[in-house]
């Protein structure tokens, strides 16, 4: 199991008009793998992240999905496809004029078409693994924002993806509420779920990561395990981005 | 720049349209005279008529009932009973009279026209009915100013748009400045308030002033007039001559019997019951139906408006280039152009292809107006709905209809709410502008009673309070609702 690929990617480059900001990018995940995407502002890993579901369509490259190239499917297919990918945003973006369940709910019963009662017993599980159950029937706007990207979470899981894409989810959050989410995080990766995580956490990124990518001006300047970006890096920007970090922690 | 160039092109081919419609108009006019025949047929003599203008016509207010009466009307029942036929009175601004004939919405109008040389350029006349002869109007208290016609050199004079008086004044008064305005009431009231110094009316409509109210005063035109500049004939449309004919017999009979002395007198009975009770209680039945016909177009409006608005936003949001590129042609034209214009190009326009009653002219024109601006508040609602509600949607594998319909429209509908309100309430005051066509909404009935009631100023107080406890009670309302959305989160 641990060796089957679920995503990979080719030659990905981007251009935001005359801007390259992707150049070039290959990587692959694996099945059950943590990858953690660090670097500086601007480096282009939320467009990168991006671009592995389709949200930002790839000016050139290959992203093999399954063995599928979603650059090279129609719209109909693309929805399927991304159905089986669960994504988290940094702005955690719930549908506020649903309740916590019903955001939950949404997406299994029209994508999957499944019955009322079953979503809502599996939503309710799932908030039960977030540690959200109580919050059910109430709005987005009363939770707080580690809350919310909880349920964020939960919603994401809840069409039972195949890989789990965050981007930066903690960035928005107030420090005290960072712990809890990356808790249900850390759980996940646990449970054996395949996660691309694009943050700044550099203590979860050395805790959970099965692979840590360093990203800076486009590229992925270095890939490996935590211990050994972290701790020997041989790029030297790589070099004196972690420097700075471990500096300031 | 590609755009622009694109979006004048468009632009370009709505205007082609129109033209088109209205040279199909002017060679229309060509057919063959059957206009006899026709009434004949039709069983009814259809005539327009601007009501404002005692003693030639106004309207009366007998036990609650409202009715058009005075010497003119009697000449069209005399002509109708001459031929046989029912009539059949329709009502609207003195400028749209010959227009409406034009067009084909009336067989003849009726309402002391002079059948000036101009005029008979665009219609036919009868032969002359009544020779009234001009005059001025001018207070009481400038008796001894303004003596003789003299005296009004340097003045300011008042008149009906697009009647004669217009541009005798013009003409004949030296370094004078002649005010037009569309209603005589109004031109009274200006008078009184000593906007304008002296008043061109017709001699019987100036002696029905005189007689109601003390404080005017009559001085002789002693213009040098043709016939044709005193005397009140019927128009008709161009190439009538059956018609015409026909209607001629009946006049030398007029004439013969003396019969407008008779109809005057009667007139004048009229005024008498009209300006017995001025009080605004006694008209409450005009103000009603005002409202009534206001609040019917307006709902009317609003409902079509929003079907139409919701259409055009979904074809702004289109694939297709070419039907996005007509939402945008509608909303910019109509955006861009008076709804008075819009009204009475739907009722005189498109009335040339179809005949449409003044009232489903005001709202299908009123419509079609608010269709366009409800159109850009949607889309601006559905704009305003953040992009990572988009993006949420997608990354879940929902289809477009889904995410349109259970993520950005309810939260649109929240944005777009409030602006929708805000046009309701401006449809209910901008629909005022069908009066122009004769439909009775609060406006046109607002005339009416200072026409009949000598009053110029309380009839307007009357119709702004019922206007603003109508804006008021919806704008409640609205809140009510709007506040009901926010508790839904």
């Amino acid at each position: 199991m641990q060796d089957k690929t679920i995503l990979e990617v080719k030659h990905l480059s981007k251009k935001f008009g005359e801007t390259d900001v992707l150049k070039d990018i290959d990587g692959t995940v694996k099945s059950g793998e943590v990858i953690c995407v660090i670097g500086p502002s601007g480096a282009g890993k939320s467009t990168f992240l991006r671009c592995l579901n389709l949200l930002e369509k790839p000016t050139s490259g290959e992203v093999n999905f399954e063995g599928t190239d979603l650059t090279n499917v129609d719209d109909k297919q693309l929805v399927k496809l991304r159905e089986r990918m669960g994504m988290v945003f940094q702005s955690f973006n719930l549908f506020p004029n649903m309740t916590v369940i019903e955001n939950l709910k949404l997406a299994p019963i029209r994508v999957k078409g499944m019955a009322d009662a079953e979503a809502e017993k599996t939503g309710m599980h799932l908030l039960g693994l977030v540690g959200l159950q109580e919050k059910a029937h109430v709005y987005p706007s009363s939770l707080s924002g580690g809350q919310q990207q909880r349920v964020a979470i939960a919603r994401a899981l809840a069409m039972n993806p195949e890989v789990m894409l965050f981007d930066e989810p903690t960035s928005a959050l107030d420090p005290e509420m960072v712990g809890e989410v990356l808790e249900v995080m850390q759980k996940l990766a646990n449970e054996g779920m395949t996660m691309v995580v694009v943050t700044h956490e550099m203590g979860f990124a050395k805790e959970v990561a099965d692979e840590v990518w360093f990203m800076a001006d486009g590229y992925i300047l270095e890939k490996g395990k935590p211990e050994d970006v972290f701790d020997h890096p041989q790029n030297e920007r790589a070099k004196d981005f972690i420097g700075k970090i471990i500096q300031s922690v | 720049m590609k755009k622009r160039v694109k979006a004048i092109i468009q632009v370009i081919m709505v205007i082609g349209i129109f033209l088109t419609l209205g040279i199909w108009q002017t060679t229309q006019a060509d057919a063959a005279d059957n206009s006899l025949q026709r009434i004949k047929q039709r069983g009814e003599l259809i005539m327009v008529t601007s009501p404002d203008y005692p003693p030639y016509e106004f309207q009366v207010n007998k036990n609650g009932k409202s009715r058009i009466v005075g010497m003119d009307i009697d000449v069209a029942k005399k002509v109708a009973k001459d031929l046989h036929v029912k009539l059949v009175i329709k009502s609207m601004n003195f400028d749209s009279l010959l227009v409406a004939i034009q067009t084909g919405k009336a067989d003849m109008a009726i309402g002391g026209i002079n059948p000036t040389t101009t005029r008979r350029q665009s219609v036919d006349f009868s032969k002359i009915y009544y020779s009234g002869g001009q005059s001025f109007l001018i207070n009481s208290s400038d008796v001894n100013k303004y003596k003789s016609v003299k005296n009004l050199r340097g003045a300011t004079i008042g008149a009906q748009t697009g009647t004669l008086q217009y541009g005798l004044a013009k003409k004949k008064i030296p370094n004078s400045t002649v005010k037009g305005m569309d209603k005589s009431t109004d031109l009274v009231l200006a008078l009184k308030t000593h906007k304008i110094d002296a008043l061109g009316i017709e001699k019987p409509s100036a002696e029905a002033y005189v007689k109601n109210d003390p404080s005017l005063k009559m001085i002789p035109s002693g213009y040098h007039l043709d016939k044709n500049e005193v005397g009140a004939a019927i128009a008709f449309k161009k190439g009538s001559d059956s018609l015409v004919n026909a209607v001629n017999k009946s006049i030398d009979q007029i004439k013969q019997q003396h019969l407008t002395d008779q109809y005057l007198a009667s007139a004048g009975k009229y005024m008498k019951v009209n300006t017995v009770n001025t009080s605004m209680w006694h008209y409450w039945s005009y103000f009603a139906k005002g409202v009534e016909y206001t609040i019917l177009i307006s709902i009317v409006a609003t409902f079509f408006g929003v079907l139409i608005g919701v259409i055009l936003a979904l074809m702004r949001f289109s694939k297709q280039k070419w039907i996005r590129g007509l939402a945008i042609s509608y909303t910019e034209f109509i955006r861009g152009t008076p709804l008075m214009v819009q009204v009475m190009f739907v009722y005189f326009g498109i009335g040339v292809v179809v005949n449409i009653p003044a009232l489903i002219s005001g709202m299908i024109a009123v419509s079609l107006n608010s269709g366009a601006y409800v159109a850009e508040i949607i889309r601006g609602g559905i704009n305003s709905v953040a992009a990572g509600q988009t993006e949420a949607a997608e990354s879940l594998g929902l289809s477009k209809r889904d995410m349109m319909r259970f993520v950005i429209l309810p939260q649109a509908f929240k944005n777009i709410w409030p602006a929708l309100g805000n046009e309701f309430i401006s449809l209910i005051k901008e629909s005022s502008i069908v009066s122009i066509i004769g439909v009775t909404d609060l406006i046109y009935q607002l005339n009416i009673v200072r026409a009949d009631t000598y009053r110029g100023v309380m009839p307007i107080f009357v119709a702004m309070l019922l206007y603003f406890i109508m804006t008021f009670a919806l704008t409640r309302l609205l809140n009510h609702y709007e506040g009901k959305m926010k508790h839904a989160g």
